[in-house]
C-alpha cells in the first residue's frame, strides 16, 4: 500500500509544491485516519464538550482493547497471506470453557488453574488453524469459515441454551476496577502492543513473517519453514484471542453464546483498513491500532450528536462509510501520484 | 468443465467426491429417518433452500474469476427494508417489488465499480459494503418491521406448480441459464481466464473490468430476488433479512468444487454442494433435533470435504 521510502528517494532532488507534499502526506494511510479520527471528534466535540473528557476516552479505550489484541493476532496472519475469519467464535467458545470452569455455579475451579487452560486452549486451537493451512494446504479463508460455524455450534451446544454468570469476585472486581486505576485490558492491550511491535521489527521471526507474505518461493529458498511461520501466526492469533476474553469478558454482566458473533469482521475490516495488504508483505502495527480507535470511537461519538435512540441505529452504516472512504481515498491518491508521476516524465 | 489441469486427465474428482458423499448422506438418513427419502417431504422441505441457492449462482461466477462477494446478506436487508417502505408509502405490491429489486441492482453495481474501476480488492471492497448497506437498513428501519402483504404476494414463495415450488422451478430455470452462459458461451470462458491469470487474460483482449462490474451488478440483483422470496415467505420485512448468508452461501460454493482462489468450478458442483448442506442440515435437525450440532457438522463436512479433495488431488499429480 505505501511505499514511501521509493517515493521519497524519487522526489527528494525535486523541489515540490505545498499540494503535492500534502497529499503525498495524505497518502499515508496512517495519516489519513488520523485526519478522520480527528475530524470526528473535533465535530463531535464542538456539538458537546464532555466528549473530550478523559471518562470518556478512557471508555472508547476499553471497548478498543480486545479489537487491538486480536487484530496484532490477525495483522501478523494476514501479513504472511493468509486470513483468519474465526476469531469471533473462538472467543465464544474459549469464554463457555472459561465460564463453565470457574463460575461458582458450574465447576468452580481456581482462577490459577482456569486461566492457564483457556490460554492454551485458544493457542491449541490456532496451531490446528495453522496446521490445517500450512500442511494440509487448505486455503485459510475455508478453515476458518469452516471453524466460524463450527466453533460457534459449539459453544451453543455447551452452553445448552443458558447463560452463564457468576464469575469469580476477584476476577469480575480485577476487570472492572484494574490495577492501580488502569483497566486490566487497557493493560494488556498495552503489553501485547509492545511484543508484537518488538516482535515485528527486532525478533528475526517478525521478519520472516514479512519475507514470507512478500514472496513465498524466495522465503521457502532463503530456508525459511512456511510450515512453521504459519503455525507461530495461527497459534499466536488463538493465544491473543483467549487473552482478550480473559480481560475483555469478566466486564460483562452474563456470559451468552452470541459473544463476539461479527467480531472476526470487525477485525479484519480494521486490519486492512489500517492499511495491511491483503495479499501478505505489506503493513504497520500503527495504522492497524488507528483503524480499531476509528472504527470503536464511532458508537461513543454518535450516543454525544444528542439524536437519541435513533442515532446508534447508523453506527454500522458510518463504519460501512468510514471504511471506504479510507480505501477508496487511498488508491484515489495512489492514482493521482501515477498521473501525476507521468506528467513530471513528460 | 472444470479447469482440467493435466490435459486428458479426469476433470470432475470434486464433483464425484460430493455426489458420493451426498449418496452416502442420502442412503445414511433414510435408514436413520423412515420416509426421509420421500418426494413430497424434500419438495415441502425444500423451501428453505431457494435463496441461498439464487444467491450461490452469482457467488459460483464471481469466485471462479478469484473474487469474492461478502455483501450479499446485508443487500438482501436493504432490499428487504426498501420493499417494507416502500410498501407501507405507496400501497403496490408491484412498486415495492421493482424497487427491491432495483436496490439489489445498485448496491451490486456499487461493489462492480469500486472492485472494477478503483482496482480495489474485493474482499476489501464487500467487507465495507456488508457494513455499510446493514447499517443503512438498521438505521432507515430503525427496528422496524414491516408485514402483511397479501396473500397473493406470499404465495410467490409458498406456491406451487406441478408440485414444485415456485421458487424452486424459477431457480432450476435460472441455473441452467447461467451452466449453459458459463459453459457455452465466451463469455463464460472468460471468467475461468480471468481467474487463472487475470493479466493473461487482459492482456488477450478480454475486458475484464467490464465483466468485474456486471458480475458485482449480477449478484446484487440476484439478492434482491433473494430478498423478495425471503420477504414473500416469512411475510415480514426488516433490516436482519439476511443475516449471515454470506457466509452461508460461499460454504455451499466452495463445497461445490469452485476453487477460492479462482479458475475453477461449475453450476453443477455447486448445485451438488447446496443439497449435500442442504440434506444434512434436515437429517441433523430432523434426527438429533438440534441446530448446534447442525452448524458443526456443516463447518467440519467443509474442512473435510475440502482437505480430502487436497490430498487427492495432489497424489494425483505425483
Amino acid at each position: 500500500m505505501s511505499n514511501s521510502q521509493t517515493l521519497t528517494v524519487d522526489h527528494d532532488s525535486r523541489p515540490v509544491c505545498f499540494s503535492t507534499r500534502f497529499f503525498r502526506l495524505i497518502r499515508q494511510r496512517e495519516a489519513g485516519l488520523l485526519l478522520l479520527i480527528s475530524l470526528t471528534s473535533v465535530v463531535v466535540g464542538i456539538h458537546d464538550v464532555r466528549f473530550f473528557s478523559v471518562d470518556v476516552w478512557r471508555d472508547i479505550l476499553v471497548r478498543c482493547a480486545p479489537t487491538a489484541i486480536v487484530a496484532c493476532g490477525v495483522m501478523l496472519v494476514v501479513v504472511t497471506g493468509e486470513i483468519d475469519i474465526s476469531v469471533g467464535s473462538l472467543m465464544a467458545l474459549l469464554a463457555a470453557v472459561m465460564g463453565r470452569m470457574l463460575s461458582e455455579q458450574e465447576l468452580d475451579i481456581s482462577c490459577w488453574i482456569g486461566i492457564p487452560v483457556t490460554l492454551g486452549l485458544g493457542t491449541l486451537i490456532g496451531v490446528f488453524t495453522g496446521s490445517l493451512v500450512s500442511m494440509g494446504r487448505v486455503p485459510s479463508i475455508i478453515v476458518t469459515l469452516g471453524l466460524l460455524t463450527a466453533l460457534r455450534g459449539l459453544t451453543t451446544l455447551m452452553m445448552g441454551g443458558k447463560n452463564i454468570d457468576r464469575l469469580p469476585e476477584g476476577l469480575t472486581q480485577v476487570a472492572k476496577q484494574g490495577f492501580l486505576g488502569v483497566p486490566i485490558s487497557i493493560l494488556a492491550a498495552a503489553g501485547v502492543i509492545g511484543l508484537t511491535s518488538i516482535l515485528i521489527h527486532h525478533i528475526p521471526l517478525g521478519r520472516r513473517l514479512y519475507a514470507l507474505g512478500s514472496s513465498a518461493e524466495s522465503a521457502r529458498m532463503a530456508g525459511l519453514s512456511e510450515v512453521r511461520l504459519k503455525l507461530f501466526a495461527f497459534g499466536y492469533t488463538g493465544f491473543l484471542t483467549a487473552l482478550a476474553t480473559i480481560v475483555d469478558v469478566p466486564r460483562l454482566p452474563k456470559i451468552e453464546s452470541g459473544i463476539g458473533s461479527e467480531f472476526e469482521l470487525l477485525v479484519v475490516t480494521c486490519v486492512v483498513v489500517g492499511g495491511v495488504a491483503i495479499s501478505g508483505g505489506q503493513g504497520r502495527l500503527i495504522g492497524v491500532l488507528l483503524a480499531v480507535v476509528l472504527m470503536t470511537m464511532i458508537r461513543p461519538a454518535l450516543t454525544f450528536m444528542d439524536i437519541g435512540e435513533a442515532g446508534e441505529k447508523w453506527t454500522r452504516a458510518i463504519q460501512g462509510m468510514f471504511i471506504l472512504l479510507a480505501v477508496v481515498s487511498d488508491s484515489l491518491f495512489s492514482w493521482r501520484q501515477r498521473h501525476s508521476g507521468k506528467v513530471h516524465a513528460a | 468443465m472444470p479447469d482440467t489441469g493435466g490435459g486428458r486427465s479426469y476433470a470432475w474428482w470434486h464433483e464425484t467426491v460430493i455426489a458420493v458423499l451426498l449418496v452416502m448422506v442420502l442412503q445414511f438418513a433414510g435408514w436413520l429417518v423412515p420416509g426421509f427419502l420421500k418426494l413430497q417431504s424434500q419438495l415441502l422441505l425444500s423451501r428453505q433452500l431457494w435463496e441461498f441457492a439464487i444467491l450461490a449462482l452469482g457467488m459460483t461466477l464471481i469466485i471462479i474469476t478469484g473474487g469474492i462477494d461478502l455483501s450479499v446478506g446485508s443487500t438482501m436487508g436493504l432490499s428487504a427494508v426498501v420493499f417494507g417502505g416502500v410498501h407501507s408509502s405507496s400501497g403496490s405490491l408491484m412498486a415495492a417489488s421493482l424497487a427491491c429489486l432495483a436496490t439489489g441492482l445498485c448496491c451490486g453495481a456499487v461493489n462492480g465499480a469500486l472492485v472494477s474501476r478503483l482496482r480495489l480488492h474485493p474482499l476489501i471492497v464487500t467487507l465495507a459494503t456488508f457494513a455499510a448497506y446493514r447499517g443503512i437498513a438498521e438505521g432507515w428501519s430503525q427496528g422496524h418491521s414491516y408485514s402483511r402483504f397479501g396473500d397473493a404476494f406470499s404465495d410467490l414463495a409458498r406456491g406451487s406448480w406441478l408440485g414444485v415450488p415456485l421458487p424452486g422451478a424459477m431457480f432450476v430455470l435460472m441455473a441452467t441459464g447461467f451452466a449453459v452462459f458459463l459453459s457455452k458461451t465466451p463469455y463464460g470462458r472468460f471468467l475461468y481466464a480471468i481467474g487463472h491469470n487475470e493479466r493473461a487474460a487482459k492482456f488477450s483482449g478480454i475486458s475484464v473490468n467490464r465483466i468485474r462490474f456486471w458480475l458485482y451488478t449480477t449478484s446484487g440483483l440476484l439478492a434482491g430476488l433473494a430478498s423478495l422470496i425471503y420477504v414473500a415467505r416469512f411475510d415480514t420485512a426488516q433490516a436482519d433479512v439476511g443475516k449471515g448468508f454470506e457466509l452461508d452461501v460461499i460454504t455451499a460454493v466452495v463445497l461445490g468444487g469452485t476453487s477460492i482462489y479462482g479458475g475453477r468450478g461449475t453450476i453443477p458442483g455447486t448445485m451438488l454442494g447446496l443439497l449435500l448442506i442442504h440434506e444434512t442440515r434436515l437429517l441433523v435437525s430432523r434426527y438429533w433435533g438440534s441446530d448446534e450440532l447442525r452448524s458443526i457438522v456443516i463447518g467440519c463436512l467443509l474442512i473435510v470435504a475440502v482437505l480430502a479433495c487436497q490430498l487427492v488431488s495432489r497424489k494425483r499429480r505425483s
